[in-house]
């Protein structure tokens, strides 16, 4: 008997904790209510009475610092495991090099199949994501939901696509100068003229409000007509810029690339 | 089409996205468990931003193994702030100037923010007649809005051990608040 109406009081603090008032559980259980009824009334007051919530500029501190780490944690994963395979001894070093030939040999010759990029923290080809300041500052969190890029070569001969590793990112972290990574790996060399990103969902919280708002893509794509070249001795960095603007006075936003902010940029590979 | 992940470096993306999923529903509730112990603002928000950075270097060494992610995120929470407590030296519970500074903001009426703080006051004062666990079992049910099952992963008992308590718990309220009213 005591350890059902524990179960049941443990069931209505449950909806209580959902939004629920106390009233919605009694109606349930009538043949508690005597005895509920004060107990639910009591941790209704507890609640009501406790007025503390952080503030909206201290939980978007942290996120940018826990994203930021997040950041440092990967670009550190990529190194550290560069580091190891050059650290190794002559023979495994050796071993490794014959094997990384092989292996560039077969990516290079296009014997699998030649839309399968495989990601690699070490690869020639890296792809960002950033935000252009336009709406975004309306929104306290915009986040997208990368489900595929596609790569085409020059006269659309070849079409390439990779999932990303990181899928969903807060375009109001990534506001102008900032940018994260979300996938590496080994692109072929050659010559490039059009990139899309498709998006599986968007979700926009305003900063005003609170309320979730309604973000459209339409057919779920952003393309960008933009040449660039990968080659295989040097980090293809590829930054793609995503801006939400507001549509008229409907409350309604729209996602659009910004093709001006968007392109590759080369780095040096590390020597091996 | 798919990409070969490596599967140990999947495990922990999973687990990064996951931890960064957390992040949005959570903070708050964490911020909020915080406070009832250290009783500042500032502080409280610094704690709960520092339970993410502490989880995340420490998210090689964490496994499911039925402590869901949230627990874990909470324990980390409890032992931050027993830290800091003994570093700060501080009372455990909030301070009345905070209290009052917390009833007054975002309210215009004076009358209204005092009543408000003097039953913030009072709900602080009621927890702490309460036994250590008891006040954890309800700062963790209230205030952080964990399910019974994830405050028994943190405390280490049993589902049922945890719902007797809690009820005892709410029944002493009750008590304490009732005769603190008449």
């Amino acid at each position: 008997m005591t350890e059902d109406f524990d179960r049941i009081l443990d069931e209505c603090i449950d909806r209580i904790n959902r939004g629920q008032s106390p009233a919605d559980c009694l109606s349930d259980y009538p043949a508690y209510s005597e005895r509920l009824r004060p107990l639910l009334h009591s941790m209704y007051d507890v609640r009501r009475a406790y007025p503390f919530a952080p503030s909206a500029d201290a939980k978007r501190a942290a996120r940018q610092k826990l994203h930021a780490a997040l950041g440092k944690r990967r670009q550190g994963a990529s190194t550290s495991s560069f580091l190891k395979v050059i650290s190794r001894p002559a023979v495994w070093a050796t071993a490794a090099v014959v094997i990384l030939a092989i292996v560039g040999t077969l990516v290079v010759r296009p014997l699998f199949s030649p839309q399968t990029l495989i990601s690699d923290p070490e690869g020639n080809f890296a792809f960002v994501v950033s935000d252009e300041p336009n709406a975004i500052g309306d929104f306290e969190t915009l986040n997208i939901t990368i489900s595929k890029v596609v790569l085409q070569t020059v006269g659309l001969a070849k079409s390439l696509e990779f999932t990303p590793e990181v899928k969903t990112v807060d375009l109001t972290l990534l506001q102008g100068k900032q940018s994260q990574e979300i996938w590496r790996g080994d692109v072929p060399a050659g010559q490039y003229s059009h990139i899309s990103i498709e998006v599986s969902e968007v979700k926009g919280r305003l900063e005003s409000t609170g309320q979730v708002v309604d973000v459209r893509l339409p057919s779920h794509k952003l393309q960008m007509p933009v040449s660039f070249e990968v080659t295989t001795d040097t980090l293809t960095s590829f930054t793609f810029d995503i801006t939400v603007v507001k549509t008229g006075n409907n409350g309604k936003y729209n996602l659009r690339p910004q093709i001006a902010e968007s392109g590759a940029g080369k780095d040096q590979m590390p020597a091996e | 089409m798919k990409i070969d992940t490596r599967e140990k470096a999947s495990g922990i993306n999973e687990r990064e996205t996951q931890l960064s999923r957390l992040y949005e529903e959570y903070y708050d509730k964490i911020a909020r468990y915080v406070y009832v112990h250290v009783g500042n603002r500032e502080e409280s928000e610094d704690i709960a931003g520092e339970v993410f950075l502490k989880a995340l270097k420490s998210l090689k060494s964490y496994r499911e193994r039925g402590v869901p992610m949230q627990a874990w995120l909470f324990r980390i929470a409890h032992n931050l702030t027993v830290d800091h407590l003994r570093r700060m030296n501080k009372r455990k519970t909030a301070e009345i100037e905070e209290i009052d500074s917390l009833a007054v903001a975002g309210n215009d009426n004076p009358v209204d923010a005092a009543e408000k703080g003097i039953e913030f006051e009072r709900v602080i004062e009621a927890m702490n007649q309460l036994t250590a666990e008891q006040r954890e079992i309800i700062n963790l049910r209230f205030f952080g809005e964990l399910t019974s099952r994830e405050v028994s992963s943190i405390l280490g008992k049993s589902d049922g051990a945890v719902r007797e308590m809690q009820r005892a718990a709410v029944e002493r309220l009750r008590v304490i608040m009732g005769v603190e009213k008449q």
